[in-house]
């Protein structure tokens, strides 16, 4: 009996043990078993020893392809078809980029739950309600149907192809392949699927072009109820702005008669002005707010709205240095460990040769060059998402009234699965116009709708093309495979630049733009009939376009597309500020030979434009109206001799940090004194206001009997600026040095480390690193040289791989950062480019530029 | 019939860890912490005590963890990769501790092993002495 007691109780601590180990703890889903040697997170490590020769199997590949992995981790595939090279380029994508490519397809599909557990309900909820796997389902749909067009065949292989190359990744997984972050968190990847490439590809379409600004200026014009006071201060289009088209280039209707993406265009208005007939639709003030507020935490991969921004330019052979044209680029988004961006190139003999930044899980080339072009995108920052409120039927709230009648909504069901094994019941209800987006939030108990009716009407909700428009550009040699190209770009809207070893540059602000029946599209309406609405688009052969300017370049920074009084079509926006491109334009148009060299000056450039036009004036007013105090003397005289770089060893771009906060406060009461919460306008209004003396905002309405001037507001906030950054700091000034406080920090997508943290030039200048914490700018910057197009240049604020572990986890970003004070250039690495596998053996003479052989065979 | 510790010869616990040490790393190659028990159980099985079984089946196990562990270190980040997950649980520079704690896992799993192959042992050798001898059928 003591014999059987004794092996009973000794089976205690083996079951405990087994249940400790597999049980998870917090987060940490693997269970505690992930921490023993072989077989747990520590494998992780092993994966970074990769042998220098490779034989890797993928399931239907024709032939063998070949693959020179440079000294920065990125493939050079060599393959006989296409099909081949995105199988390999699939594989490679999961193998480095696995844990990222599942993230954001989980999240963008409203599925995240599934992977980190309930308390991501809200995020689920939102992309559930805006459909982004909905849209990406109805487009791949159109693929299928439209299969017989060899563009759209050409594409459906590619996404197959890449697919089966992440399958064969998946299916190959061992202990050492598998992302760390899957070990933690416990998750076994599924299949990939077409599908999912397209999730992923409507995704960057939301990314760029799914603000919902309708609510913004409703809740802003609501707010101030003061129309002029409204026009004055928040108007769609920025003053001093130097319009992206200089001279617009318009395309035979005959030959492109549609609108990008082949829609067909039955009717256009052409230069008659917009006929209102709806009426803006007032949402209430706590239900907006609930709306933003939603908006405002959804985590969004490519970055939040109002950070968005990106360079494009380029230079005619007249204004080159080499005297072939030369391209520079590079978009400002959401920076994040591992990177957005996985650099490749393609090589199919006769068919393709590209390099440059792909997403992981699309097969395609986004921004790069091949053997004749280059081109680069920014984003254009048009409204092209429109609210609709709804009137339901108040005695059947599944109903909406429609040309007269009521209508069902469609609904669709859509139950979140979670972590926890439990299911979330979940509806969107959708009408003509769109999803109602208040089924993500439970805002409807607000007013008298007892039920969601607020419809998002937004054009990449429909059927889109970015990868087969992607992939015709991957492949085009000249201007009219550009244009033949773009004609399919519909979403995102975006600048697309282009240079060419023919000598042509171009400029393409690329997208579907809708034209609006019976409302503006600035504010929510109700629309009650089919008059009202999205009812047609501009024609491709329309939209703003510039080849070949007589000024010898083209520049783009998301301001307005082109001078409104030159173009007959409206572009809603918002655009942006413009001051980076009044410092591009201006660096151009002085620039009488442009160099390579100075193609990445420019781009490292963080003059601050807005300082440079408005302390002038602060200093003419301190010495004009200040109290010649002696301590604001001291600590104001650098901004006297101040060049306006936002440098990270001095304090003058601290202080005009607090001095732009400070004069927007003092200048605009006239906001702050109706609700705190209101943004005090952008700075190039302020930037009028100062330079026309406009006395109206000048003086100071919070004084009772006195009427301030110019010079008297502008040294008060100099004051105020200066007690606000010495309360905040202290009166060390080696604590106000810029560098101490903005730094640049790149966040693991889950947030399990980051790369960076050091000093950070620029804040919102041509190198973007807008705020104190740096989490957005240049993902990408790229110099293309069409003269010698071996000589460009390519560089990310990251690195190839997605394991943390390994040298390529953030050797890029090293070089991204690293500014040289005597070049005044960041790091850039030069983008092989051979077109054979035996050509760059052959050229890499030191054994440093290949690091590793990769052989995929079927 | 013969009792297991009789067919099993006491080594000593100094070989008994040996063996241990040699069976815990071979079978975690396996990348299965469950072996560990295994592993543990040997120990019962070359020692006679039961605080010697936890103890060859403990400090077998946590060697032969804590020696991966130091080569994993030296060739593959082991050290880089403690330092994330302890960051995770906001305990950030102090990944010697889940170094520790695998190697206090993987002791762990062994020592419960060597209880339990030690009383598994006793157990089945108590059951075959109370079994009735067979007498011969004349």
């Amino acid at each position: 009996m003591k014999k059987i007691i004794k092996f009973g109780l000794s089976l205690v601590g083996p079951i405990v043990m087994i249940v400790i180990l597999t049980m998870p703890i917090g987060p940490l889903a693997g269970g505690l078993g992930i921490l023993q040697p072989i077989g747990g997170i520590f494998d992780v490590g092993r994966a970074v020893n990769e042998p220098t020769a490779q034989t890797v199997t993928i399931p239907g590949l024709s032939a063998e392809v070949t693959v020179l992995v440079d000294q920065w981790g990125i493939p050079h595939i060599y393959a006989s078809t296409v099909e081949d090279a995105y199988m390999a380029l699939g594989y490679l994508h999961a193998k480095d980029r696995l844990f990222q490519m599942v993230m954001q397809n989980y999240l963008a599909s409203g599925r995240i739950c599934e992977i980190v557990g309930e308390y991501a309900a809200t995020s689920d909820k939102f992309y559930r309600t805006i459909g982004l796997a909905r849209a990406a389902q109805r487009t791949l749909d159109w693929y299928v149907a439209n299969s017989a067009d060899p563009d759209v065949a050409y594409t459906l292989a590619g996404i197959d192809a890449e697919v089966a190359g992440v399958n064969a990744f998946i299916n190959s997984m061992t202990s050492i392949t598998t992302p760390f972050e899957f070990k933690v968190l416990g998750f076994k990847p599924q299949p990939w699927t077409r599908l999912d490439v397209f999730i992923w590809a409507k995704m960057m379409t939301w990314g760029l072009s799914g603000g919902i600004y309708d609510l913004y200026r409703q809740w802003i014009r609501s707010t101030i109820d003061n129309d002029t006071m409204y026009n004055e201060l928040f108007p769609d289009v920025m003053p001093y702005e130097v319009p992206i088209v200089p001279e617009q280039t318009n395309l035979s209707l005959v030959e492109y008669p549609n609108a990008p993406g082949g829609v067909v265009v039955s009717s256009y208005p052409g230069e008659s002005a917009v006929q209102i007939s709806a009426e803006e639709a007032m949402i209430p003030q706590a239900k907006l707010q609930a709306l933003m507020s939603l908006l405002a935490d959804v985590f969004q991969p490519l970055g939040q709205d109002e950070i968005l921004g990106s360079n494009n330019w380029a230079v005619a052979s007249s204004k080159s240095a080499t005297g072939m044209p030369i391209l520079a680029n590079d978009p400002h988004l959401g920076l994040q460990a591992p990177s957005l961006w996985y650099e490749a190139q393609i090589v199919v003999p006769g068919q393709l040769d590209v390099t440059g930044v792909t997403l992981p899980g699309l097969p395609a080339v986004l921004l790069g060059h091949n053997d004749h072009i280059a081109w680069g995108f920014t984003n254009v920052g048009a409204d092209v998402l429109d609210i609709f409120v709804e009137e339901l039927n108040p005695s059947n709230a599944s109903e909406y009234t429609y040309n007269g009648a009521y209508r069902s909504l469609a609904v669709y069901d859509e139950n979140i699965h979670t972590k926890e094994g439990t299911d979330i019941p979940f509806q969107v209800k959708e009408s003509v116009h769109g999803p109602l987006i208040d089924s993500a939030v439970g805002t409807y108990g607000l007013d008298s709708e007892s039920q969601p009716n607020i419809a998002m009407n937004w054009t990449g909700y429909g059927i889109t093309h970015e990868i087969l428009s992607a992939g015709k550009l991957n492949r085009a040699v000249n201007l009219t495979e550009y244009y033949d190209a773009l004609y399919w770009w519909d979403s995102p809207p975006q600048n697309i630049i282009y240079a060419d070893d023919a000598g042509h540059i171009a400029i393409t602000c690329a997208g579907l733009y809708p034209i609006r029946s019976g409302y503006t599209g600035e504010y929510p309406v109700a629309a009650y009939n089919d008059s009202i609405g999205m009812t047609s688009y501009i024609p491709y052969a329309y939209i703003p376009r510039s080849v070949d300017p007589v000024q010898g370049y083209l520049q783009s920074a998301n301001q307005r597309s082109i001078d409104t009084a030159k173009y007959g079509f409206q572009l809603l926006g918002p655009f942006d500020d413009g001051y980076r491109g009044r410092r591009i334009d201006y660096l151009l148009n002085h620039t009488a030979s442009v160099t390579v060299d100075d193609m990445k000056m420019f781009q490292a450039d963080s003059l601050e434009v807005s300082a440079q036009e408005i302390v002038p004036y602060v200093v003419a007013a301190w010495d004009s109206a200040g109290d010649g105090n002696g301590t604001i003397n001291g600590i104001m005289n650098p901004l006297r001799t101040w060049d306006y770089v936002m440098d990270t060893d001095v304090y003058t771009p601290t202080l005009w940090m607090y001095l732009e906060d400070a004069i927007h406060y003092v200048v605009l009461d006239e906001l702050r004194s109706i609700d705190s919460s209101l943004l005090l306008s952008r700075t190039p209004i302020l930037e009028m206001i100062i330079k026309e003396n406009y006395s109206y905002y000048l003086d100071d309405h919070t004084t009772t009997g006195q009427v301030e001037n110019r010079d008297q507001i502008l040294a008060s906030a100099l004051v105020r600026a200066i007690n606000e950054m010495v309360q905040e700091y202290g009166t060390d000034p080696s604590n106000w040095i810029y560098g101490v406080h903005h730094r640049v920090y790149v966040d693991h997508l889950a947030d399990f480390t980051y790369i960076g943290g050091g000093p950070q030039r620029g804040q919102n200048t041509l190198n973007a690193a807008g705020g104190w914490r740096v989490t957005h700018g240049p993902s990408w910057r790229m110099v293309a040289d069409l003269g010698n197009i071996q000589k460009s240049y390519g560089v990310y604020p990251g690195g190839q791989s997605g394991n943390m572990f390994s040298p390529h986890w953030d050797d890029l970003f090293k070089l991204w950062y690293a500014f040289n004070e005597t070049t005044q250039q960041y790091g850039y690495h030069q983008m092989y480019f051979y077109s054979t596998a035996a050509a760059f053996q052959a050229a890499d003479t030191s054994g440093t530029m290949v690091e590793r052989t990769i052989t995929f065979v079927g | 019939m013969r009792k297991i510790d009789d067919i099993i010869p006491d080594i000593g616990f100094i070989p008994a860890l040996i063996i241990v040490v040699v069976l815990a790393i071979a079978l975690e190659l396996s990348g299965a912490w469950i072996t560990m028990i295994i592993a543990g159980v040997f120990g019962g099985l070359f020692t006679r005590k039961t605080s010697r079984a936890f103890l060859a089946g403990f400090l077998g196990v946590g060697l032969g963890w804590g020696l991966l562990l130091f080569y994993l270190s030296l060739t593959a980040e082991a050290m880089a990769i403690a330092n994330i997950f302890i960051g995770l649980l906001g305990l950030s520079g102090m990944g010697w501790l889940v170094i520790v704690v695998s190697v206090l896992i993987g002791a762990l799993l062994g020592g419960f092993g060597g209880l339990l192959g030690r009383s598994l042992v006793e157990f089945i050798d108590d059951l075959s002495s109370k079994r009735p001898v067979p007498t011969p059928q004349s």
